[in-house]
């Protein structure tokens, strides 16, 4: 397994933002879904080592993060798009991946050609050379991908990815999952059920901290059926079982 | 829960990266550092402090070295600008949101902020090192001998990265926007007290500090004697130790890297604050000779040796007159003001042969311009007498205000004190009446010798002589008005008879004709 937590929790003073979450993930692409605060964003930072647990046990790509030399094997081998991606705006396209991939230790005879291979597919290689500056937030947002996937992590945690893209890029973005999601694990926190319904093998539905689904986008329909409320069919498993969940 | 039952991908090993992986993050912060952008700016702060001002000061290295770099000009010009610009790169990733993504890197958190920083301290250093060569390049074209001193330089060189790494280890515990302005303040205010200090510290530890423009420069420093090392090369220590000092502090935080980098890092931030401290224990042990400051344990005997020269050499009314290569711009002017003053003086006993300039002795401090001796005003000794010139220690022309015509009235004053009273002393009424008259005979009329000759003698004026901006008092004046009106043969003779007794103060005023 990719991804083993083991009632892993996460508290911001009194706040338990994330509350005894258990979840093992191997290759494949997982939906995160989930209401604002439900605490999706707290469980990627942790799976992208940026916090620590409260308590709980975490072990990724097979190693425990809480010590140094596995945890820098660990980001060895992780892509982390977070939320709200910063740049630095007098850098071009390809000196921010660049910058990425050395601070990943990638091996600097590989950067050039991962970065250009990276560039490409965010669909941005005619932007390599553009200040950052100039971008859209759609185009930066392939940007921050490019950054995550320029070093073909094991581990691709994505924090809203799809947020300013147009729907072309979307789609394009599904693929791009999809073929990652085929030799990695994949991680996506998204409010967008359509990401999930197109691009994810598996969906996991978190609420007030805690994992309230887990399974395949077709059985968070089936228990919708009857219930729910929404336009989408998942969109109507994702609503019922939040109001179970509540209940 | 299991999301999906595959076999975890094994990732192909890509070896260990080496220093070359830090070089190009190096490469990349270069060129993409803010640094570069404000060296134009720092560029026109700089002629307009320090080159502007050194360029009008006379041709000799150690008196436009000291303005730019013995007070500390240059360093005060580039401070404030990359503590800012260092704290504003320090600050970056805070700022930019990008903590987060920079936290989840392979690299240590400390290895990417030190390639940021020694991008901003390269641009720094690199830009104060080119400013500094163009100067002295531009300075260089109007001077005749000698070379700069090397070691304020790298004294500057390493200020600047001292003040870049306070800059942005500030940036890197403090990211906000605010921080790049308070570190730049910060800058001045370091600066500024560094100065304020400085102008009042003629020993102890305040001669550590960089702009502290007392005790490191003799007036002839580089020209009779070398420019003492010891001292900057505290200054250097010092500097080098709290730059290193502030930068390990980047891997000493929780999520700089691994335990041994941020144990290291503790270490090696002591070993930077005792470098530092050792410094400044050493600047307690600096002795101010006369040529500088002398810090027993850092001092090279090598550096007492005197700077071999040949003298260039002009006659004024029979009296050849040698100065030292570096003055010669300066010996037309210094044979011009004798001619006058050689031609009274010419058969008197006791009147010199020919004239020679002496090293100017370092003195700093409150009173040290008292007539010590040689070195800080004229005398004329030896058999045969000698006129001994320490045109180091006077006002040369178009230093702060000085003229050509106060730089000759000078060298005539100074030899007729030293010809009359053997230079050590003000003298009597008597010996003020004939210096007064022979310096009438010299050109610069009676009236006017106390607001523009006696006004910067060297040596104090006594309670019942002239004052600066007044007059002589009227017995002084008439008794020299009187003597000076009398056939130039009639007072040679005169003062041949009675220049034993003059000198010994044995005359009164009614004594003179």
């Amino acid at each position: 397994m990719n991804v083993e937590l083991s009632e892993l929790t996460r508290r911001f003073g009194r706040t338990e933002a994330v509350a005894g979450v258990d979840l093992e993930a191997g290759p494949g692409v997982l939906g995160l879904l989930g209401p604002n605060g439900a605490g999706k964003t707290s469980l990627l930072r942790m799976m992208a080592t940026v916090l620590p647990p409260s308590s709980g046990t975490m072990r990724l790509l097979g190693r425990d993060p809480g010590s140094f030399g596995p945890r820098r094997e660990i980001r060895r081998g992780l892509g982390y798009l977070p939320q709200n991606l910063g740049y630095y705006p007098g850098f071009t396209v390809a000196e921010f991946v660049e910058y990425f991939a050395l601070l990943k230790d990638m091996p600097p005879r590989q950067v050039p050609r991962a970065v250009a291979a990276a560039i490409e597919h965010v669909g941005m290689g005619d932007k390599a050379r553009k200040k950052l500056r100039t971008l859209s937030g759609g185009m930066l947002r392939r940007v921050g991908i490019a950054q995550a996937i320029v070093n073909e992590p094991e581990l691709l945690l994505l924090d809203e990815p799809t947020a300013g893209l147009d729907p072309e890029q979307r789609v394009a973005f599904r693929t791009l999952l999809r073929e990652f999601g085929q030799r990695a694990t994949v991680i996506v926190s998204t409010h967008l059920v359509e990401d999930v319904a197109a691009a994810c093998s598996e969906v996991t539905l978190m609420d007030a901290g805690k994992i309230v689904f887990h399974g395949t986008p077709g059985e968070l329909i089936a228990a919708g059926t009857g219930h729910g409320v929404g336009d989408a069919p998942l969109e109507r498993g994702y609503t019922a079982v939040l109001a179970a969940a509540r209940s | 829960m299991t999301a999906t039952t595959l076999p975890v991908r094994s990732r192909p090993q890509a070896g260990q990266p080496g220093p070359l992986g830090l070089a190009r993050l190096l490469r990349v912060e270069l060129r993409r550092n803010t640094m570069p952008w404000l060296l134009p700016l720092i560029a026109a702060v700089f002629w307009f402090d320090s080159y502007r001002i050194a360029a009008t000061l006379p041709p000799l290295w150690n008196l436009r070295a000291f303005y730019i770099l013995g007070q500390g000009h240059a360093l005060i010009d580039f401070a404030p600008f990359v503590a800012g610009v260092a704290a504003w790169m320090g600050s970056r990733d805070g700022r930019r949101g990008l903590a987060d993504l920079v936290t989840t890197s392979a690299r240590s958190r400390f290895a990417a902020q030190f390639a940021t920083w020694a991008a901003t301290a390269i641009w720094a250093v690199g830009g104060y090192l080119v400013f500094m060569a163009a100067t002295f390049w531009a300075l260089s074209r109007s001077i005749a001998w000698g070379g700069p001193p090397y070691w304020p330089v790298a004294v500057g060189a390493v200020g600047v990265a001292a003040f870049s790494a306070a800059g942005f280890t500030a940036g890197a515990y403090f990211p906000t926007r605010f921080t790049a302005p308070v570190a730049a303040f910060g800058g001045v205010l370091a600066c500024g007290m560094s100065s304020q200090i400085g102008f009042a510290s003629y020993g102890g530890w305040g001669l550590i500090l960089p702009t502290n423009s007392n005790n490191n420069y003799g007036q002839d420093a580089g020209i009779f004697y070398q420019f003492l090392p010891d001292l900057p090369i505290a200054r250097v220590m010092f500097l080098a130790g709290i730059a290193v000092a502030l930068v390990a502090l980047l891997g000493v935080r929780a999520t700089a890297g691994s335990l041994r980098l941020r144990h290291t890092a503790a270490v090696t931030a002591a070993a930077g604050a005792a470098l530092a401290i050792t410094a400044i224990a050493l600047a307690l042990t600096a002795q101010v000779t006369a040529y500088g400051v002398v810090i027993p344990a850092l001092h090279d005997a090598a550096s007492d040796r005197p700077i071999p020269y040949t003298p260039v050499c002009g006659q004024a009314a029979g009296l050849p007159v040698c100065v030292q290569p570096a003055y010669q711009p300066y010996l037309a002017d210094v044979t011009a003001a004798l001619r006058p003053v050689g031609t009274q003086l010419t058969g008197l006993p006791g009147a010199p042969v020919r004239a020679a300039q002496v090293a100017n002795f370092f003195a700093a401090g409150p009173g040290a311009l008292s007539p010590a001796g040689v070195g800080q005003i004229a005398r004329i000794s030896g058999r045969p007498p000698v006129l001994y010139l320490p045109l180091g220690a006077f006002n040369l022309p178009a230093i702060f205000g000085s003229s050509p015509t106060g730089f000759a009235d000078q060298i005539k004053l100074e030899t007729v004190h030293a010809f009359v009273t053997t230079g050590k002393s003000y003298g009597d009424p008597a010996q003020m009446a004939v210096e007064a008259a022979l310096m009438r005979w010299a050109g610069i009329p009676v009236a006017a010798q106390p607001m523009q000759v006696l006004a910067p003698s060297p040596w104090a004026l006594p309670s019942n002589g002239p004052h600066p901006g007044s007059t002589y008092p009227a017995p002084i004046a008439a008794a020299a008005t009187r003597f000076a009106a009398l056939p130039a043969a009639t007072r040679h003779a005169w003062l041949a008879s009675h220049l034993t007794a003059l000198r010994a103060g044995q005359l009164t005023l009614a004594q003179l004709p």
